[in-house]
């Protein structure tokens, strides 16, 4: 399982990277944002020694406020620029390339369609960024994919994390579709006070948060204020058919509706099955 | 015309464990079969009351419904929740509450296993479980090997059973050792019911004869080409075993003796 991804990510454009100034205003969401804020470095039009470069500059930015670099597409960069994750488009390079290059790197799918999401699953993606949930500026003509793709990017487990076209008032929705995070290029590069920017987005984003929970071994991700009741719903069990074991303990069934899931916990759901 | 009332051939006494009373001294295992129908008829044919069942995770994609309560009447049979698997005291106590919780009974089936290629019981683990189990208020019914103070160890820890091995779990080797399993039973107050190891109905028969309460298996059954006819042969074996116990076998003797009378023959 990979650790838990910040909420908050701001994307670049080649628009972004060819205006200037990246470091800068990486360093000033990074202030507002603290370890919430994930910065993605994605662009085509630096070669590898210009990307190296501004890599390591946003980087040295972000550092010191426990923000992540992820570093889009080039996984030699990434692992030089030690960014903490790697985030694949179209076109790129396949997940287990990635690792071979950068073992040990959480590695990112972009997912715009139901048939790119099952090839991110196929090929062992850490987590997934799915959208656009709007249409946007940087992919003019691209019809929206809307909440439907992000729910079917959540139902996989993986942390999802929805951009497109999303401003601070939109994150509810997102997280409402089963979204970790969110991510965003104009609502965060653009515009004169990106610090402000960033404290709009996370504001919005505790009141509707997932949470990571291992059931029956495997990593989900829950909707916050997930019972142990609605967990169970979700997976489609019935609770006369099932024991819950919550972090060890057994929750008899008149108390499924009061316990409530917290991020890291481990739940058991146990039935009979043949045996000698 | 006087009517004649014939009084059964042979009549038991009910199996009493933890307080609860048996018909049959013959408890089957729902493990290993190839299909659910298959293993209900041979529950059926084998007359068992009490069937053991194992503690595993739900399937959360739903792709393949193992629950095995879908097929087992639980009001029709007494199901007898397992350890199985376990290789610890402290795993084995979970997996005992997680079965209580699931279950209709405080009854267990205690196994620690202390080997992965013998699957012989950890002694000392399965002392330890069933101490804090019993006073947890379980009816522990613990499979172990055929060593007598391990068995009294484990009455005097409070179990409503003890269960030594035939053989290894799903050996089909019979029983090894008739003499451990005779000194056991005469010692213990409480049921004795040999557990794992039976291949076949003979095997069933001499371990009953040895003056055992009961006997459990699984793969002896589930594993035959026939389960269903393999699952009514141990009916007849255990039942058979049994009423020869109580008929008291005759005397083995070095010499034979005629079965015809010595007078009246022709000169």
């Amino acid at each position: 399982m990979i650790p838990q991804l910040p909420r908050l990510h701001a994307v670049t454009d080649d628009r972004v990277v060819a205006r200037g100034g990246l470091a800068a205003r990486a360093a000033e969401l990074a202030a507002a944002a603290g370890p919430e804020l994930a910065v993605h470095l994605r662009t085509r039009i630096l070669g590898g020694a210009a990307l190296l470069d501004l890599a390591r500059a946003v980087g040295a930015a972000l550092t010191p406020h426990g923000s992540w670099l992820v570093v889009n597409g080039r996984a030699d960069v990434a692992r030089a620029a030690g960014a903490r994750a790697v985030q694949l488009g179209r076109g790129g390079l396949t997940v287990s390339e990635v690792r071979r290059v950068a073992p040990g790197l959480p590695v990112g799918r972009s997912v715009h369609d139901i048939a790119e999401l099952r090839a991110a699953g196929a090929e062992g993606a850490d987590f997934l960024v799915a959208g656009p949930l709007f249409a946007t500026a940087s992919h003019p003509g691209e019809p929206a994919a809307g909440p439907g793709l992000v729910r079917a990017a959540a139902a996989t487990g993986l942390q999802v994390l929805a951009i497109g076209g999303l401003e601070p008032g939109d994150a509810r929705a997102a997280l409402e579709a089963g979204a970790w995070g969110v991510a965003a290029v104009r609502a965060l590069w653009e515009g004169g006070e990106p610090g402000a920017a960033a404290r709009a987005f996370l504001e919005a984003l505790p009141a509707a948060a997932t949470l990571p929970v291992t059931v029956n071994g495997e990593s989900r991700l829950v909707p916050a204020g997930t019972t142990l009741r609605g967990l169970l719903a979700q997976l489609d069990l019935d609770p006369r058919a099932v024991v819950v074991e919550h972090n060890r303990r057994i929750v008899r069934r008149d108390g499924l509706e009061s316990a409530r899931l917290s991020a890291g916990d481990a739940v058991e759901l146990v039935h009979f099955v043949g045996g000698g | 015309m006087t009517t004649t009332v014939m009084a059964p051939a042979f009549q038991d006494t009910p199996l009493v464990v933890g307080g609860r009373s048996f018909r049959s001294r013959l408890l089957v295992g729902t493990g290993k079969y190839q299909d659910n129908a298959t293993m209900i008829r041979a529950l059926e044919a084998s007359g068992a009351e009490v069937v053991t069942v194992a503690v595993r995770r739900i399937s959360l994609d739903r792709s393949k419904e193992d629950g095995i309560l879908h097929h087992l009447d639980p009001t029709r049979f007494f199901l007898l929740a397992n350890t199985a698997g376990c290789f610890t005291a402290e795993d084995a106590m979970r997996y005992a509450r997680l079965a209580r919780e699931a279950g209709f009974n405080e009854f267990i089936k205690l196994e620690v296993i202390g080997d992965q290629k013998t699957l012989l019981p950890d002694v000392a683990g399965l002392l330890e479980a069933a101490r804090t189990l019993v006073k947890e208020g379980f009816k522990v019914m613990a499979y172990t090997n055929e060593d007598l103070v391990t068995a009294l160890r484990l009455e005097d820890a409070g179990c409503a059973a003890v269960m030594p091995l035939a053989s290894p779990i799903g050996s089909g080797l019979g029983l090894l050792n008739p003499f451990s399993v005779r000194t056991i039973k005469a010692r213990l107050a409480v049921p004795v019911i040999v557990d794992a190891g039976v291949g076949t109905a003979s095997d069933a028969c001499v371990t009953m004869e040895q003056g055992v309460d009961g006997l459990l298996m699984n793969t002896a059954i589930a594993e035959a080409r026939d389960p269903v006819a393999m699952a009514h042969a141990m009916r007849l074996a255990t039942e058979a075993g049994r009423a020869a116990l109580l008929a008291g076998r005759m005397p083995r003797r070095e010499v034979a003796v005629p079965s015809s009378p010595s007078t009246g023959m022709l000169s």
